[in-house]
């Protein structure tokens, strides 16, 4: 635990924060030498796989530890949330028009950004209109009202989906162009190149907002204790909303990736991306933003390494045991909750 | 005030679907006492379990509308036969315990003799118990999985009746994977001239099913099979497996499943990766429908993916007389029929000609013609004129039409094109 005397906006530059970083260099190596040596050639490429899936499982499992950071809800409607992003972005394309991949780059480019900018700003706004109703009014309820609540909202999304938009999958425009770029040595396609920087770009950004803006530190300092921190003059009610907006917007940012990169999206969709988005969280320490990152690529891997090897069939026990053994030997996870720096 | 008007208007929907329901049922109880030679006839029921909604419609409906066209234009006389629809898509996927739990509604509704469903193998494995305690007939368009009704893999079929071992309760049209998948090894080296094929499933029965026998019989031919692989049907991330899969080289693809596990997205990153000059196959899962079907395989997999694509039908498509078929379907749906139009149709004329041929001898009581058409159709020794063609069932329940239809992707129609079909009694793979 942070020690209570230390600046909170100092707290990211501790020695644990190289351990960190060594220690994912080295297991991403080591990643990729146990995938190429069982993928025959395109060791790379499933590498690429990895991370791009990875990365997406990343944007959903940082809204999970967020929430699960503020207000100890387990928010179980996440998924769905992440599933009604991928909507808003079909509706968005498909209502403009597209159909297919835009090779201008300054119209790709803008309509990216408009993309995503609407789509992550709508399911923020969703996710702040789901704390108002469904779980502010439980804040103070035993801990096991705001969770059956959350699954009702879960149903509520799907079910919303379901009727009023469609009933079955829904294709969505790939704008960005199936291409090959070839960097030095790297041959990575464009879709994927985009997922991966993004990414890590969004992920860099609610780093920094948290570490080392005001706003940031009302989070985390909710995070810590929540009447203290209302006692320093922190409004709660807009923090915790502000921390629903961010986490839901991040959700919204996984869906309309998951529209570029795979293409369709279904009202059922929310459920297996929201358990293993969950996993991803738990796994890297809940509450705790870089090992919900961290969490959401070692499920990419392991989905990948499963596949790889022929086990593919295997690849959801492989995750789960997964997580049951570092529960197991680490009840809080791989990089713990680090308390000071959960938000 | 809001809620008094709410209630009116539920009034008056409930009025009206009284009346609806009136003129077709409710005077069961005293028709079926006045029996089939007097003057009112008996209502009786024909239970559809089909799955109707979500991505599992482009499978259900047509099909479910072949039984609703051969009701309208065949008559038995004595007899009034209405629908019981059943649905048993859950969230839009087919969901076998949905399956069992409308199997147990029709059997429950003493009027219902007979079903036509369901579609799905794994969902008929959950209704054949059901059916066969009740004794009530089930007549499936769809089910191609072989050990609903043989031997298979080594487990008797006789598991799946533990109420009464000896008395079938199902009976299909469509005949079994052990031949659509022989017909889709056919495909792949006949055809397609493949020599190396990488083998998936969606782990489910039919699935897993279709494709060992596509893989023992590929091999046969002479054709090597480079990889076997199992896929969860709820993966939406294939990108690994098609990454991993251009390491095997493989001539063909050959995936046996439904289209939602995933099937059109399998070959849509299989596009996204350049790799849609590889041809690829599968059984009737994916034969669901054009392009312009909403969430078929055609339309999923894309205009890219679509290309060099095969699929086959566990039913002729050279029925005798498809003009006619095809114009009253046109007519009273506005829609082309689908793969197993022409299948629920036929269940529908087994069942009706089957209650024509009972009903002199079995009366009036309902239970009594409920058995009656089930010993009816049991029996192997009868025979239907139906508009697939002249057919019997075996003891098993299996049709003595062994005919495989051949699809490949159109581009201009954007549609399945029909190949050609094989009569496997008469034109045996090996």
């Amino acid at each position: 635990m942070t020690p209570a005397t230390a600046p909170l906006g100092r707290v990211r530059l501790s020695a644990g924060r190289w351990n960190v970083a060594v220690g994912t260099i080295a297991a991403l190596v080591a990643a990729y030498v146990i995938i190429d040596l069982g993928a025959g050639g395109e060791g790379q490429a499933q590498f690429i796989n990895a991370l791009t899936i990875g990365a997406i499982y990343a944007l959903i499992a940082l809204g999970y530890t967020m929430v699960y950071g503020i207000i100890e809800l387990i928010n179980f409607a996440h998924g769905d949330v992440f599933m009604v992003g991928s909507f808003v972005s079909w509706w968005l394309l498909t209502t403009l028009g597209f159909n297919g991949a835009i090779t201008d780059p300054l119209l790709l480019g803008v309509v990216l950004a408009v993309g995503f900018v609407f789509s992550m700003g709508v399911m923020g706004i969703v996710g702040m209109v789901i704390e108002r109703f469904a779980y502010r009014p439980l804040r103070s309820a035993p801990r096991l009202a705001p969770l059956i609540t959350a699954i009702g909202v879960s149903f509520i999304l799907q079910n919303l989906v379901q009727v009023g938009v469609s009933n079955s999958i829904v294709t969505t425009p790939q704008i960005i162009p199936n291409t090959t770029l070839h960097i030095g040595p790297i041959s990575i396609s464009a879709i994927n190149l985009f997922i991966i920087v993004l990414a890590v770009v969004l992920m860099a950004a609610l780093q920094l907002f948290i570490g080392r803006t005001r706003l940031g530190r009302a989070m985390r300092s909710t995070a810590i204790d929540r009447d203290a921190a209302q006692l320093m003059g922190v409004d709660i009610n807009t923090t915790i909303a502000l921390t629903f907006f961010i986490g839901s917007g991040l959700a919204g940012a996984a869906g309309v990736v998951q529209g570029l990169y795979f293409g369709v999206s279904v009202f059922t969709l929310g459920f297996y991306a929201g358990l293993f988005a969950f996993t991803a969280a738990v796994l890297g320490g809940i509450g705790n933003t870089t090992g919900a990152a961290l969490g959401g690529f070692i499920i990419g891997f392991i989905q990948v390494i499963a596949a790889v090897y022929g086990y593919g069939v295997w690849s959801e026990v492989v995750v789960f045991t997964a997580l049951v053994l570092v529960l197991v030997f680490r009840p809080t996870g791989i990089l713990g909750q680090q308390l000071g720096e959960r938000a | 005030m809001k809620y008094a008007r709410v209630g009116a208007s539920l009034a008056v929907i409930a009025v009206v679907a009284s009346a609806c329901s009136g003129s077709t049922a409710s005077p069961a109880a005293s028709a079926a006492a006045s029996g089939a030679a007097g003057g009112a006839a008996i209502n009786v029921k024909v239970g559809i379990e089909l799955p109707m909604s979500g991505g599992e419609a482009p499978n259900g409906v047509p099909t479910a509308n072949g039984v609703a066209l051969a009701i309208d234009q065949v008559k038995v006389p004595g007899f009034n036969v209405t629908i019981s629809q059943q649905d048993d898509a859950v969230n839009g996927v087919h969901n076998p315990q949905q399956g069992a739990k409308n199997m147990q509604t029709l059997a429950n509704d003493p009027t219902v003799l007979f079903v036509v469903g369901p579609f799905n193998s794994n969902v008929g494995q959950a209704e054949i118990p059901v059916g066969n305690a009740a004794g009530l007939m089930q007549c499936s368009p769809a089910n191609t999985y072989p050990g609903l009704t043989k031997e298979w893999g080594g487990v008797s079929p006789t598991t799946l009746r533990p109420t009464h071992p000896d008395k079938i309760a199902y009976v299909r049209v469509a005949t079994t994977d052990d031949l659509q998948g022989a017909a889709g090894a056919d495909i792949a080296f006949n055809i397609a001239k493949a020599k190396t094929a990488y083998v998936a499933d969606d782990t489910q029965t039919y699935g897993k099913g279709l494709a060992d026998v596509f893989a023992t019989d590929f091999a046969k031919l002479g054709g090597t099979v480079a990889k076997r692989d199992s896929i969860p049907g709820s993966t939406t991330d294939f990108t690994s497996y098609v990454t991993a899969l251009k390491s095997f080289n493989p001539d063909y693809v050959y995936y046996g499943g439904v289209t939602t596990s995933g099937i059109g997205l399998f070959r849509k990153q299989m596009a996204q990766q350049g790799l849609q000059t590889i041809p690829f196959g599968g059984g009737d899962g994916i034969s669901d429908g054009s392009a312009a079907t909403k969430s078929s395989f055609l339309q999923i997999a894309g205009p890219a993916g679509d290309q060099n694509t095969y699929s086959t039908v566990a039913a002729t498509h050279d029925i005798p007389n498809p003009g006619a078929l095809q114009a009253a379907y046109k007519a009273k749906f506005g829609t082309d029929p689908g793969a197993y139009s022409a299948a629920g149709y036929a269940c529908t004329q087994v069942f009706l000609q089957a209650l024509q041929a009972v009903a002199a001898s079995a009366g009036s009581d309902l239970a009594t013609l409920r058995e009656a058409v089930r010993a009816y159709v049991a029996d192997p020794s009868h025979s239907y004129d139906t508009v697939l063609g002249k057919f019997s069932f075996d003891a098993n329940g299996d049709t003595t039409q062994h005919i495989i239809s051949y699809y490949g992707y159109d581009a201009t129609t954007q549609d399945w094109k029909f190949l050609q079909q094989r009569d496997f009694t008469a034109k045996p793979l090996f």
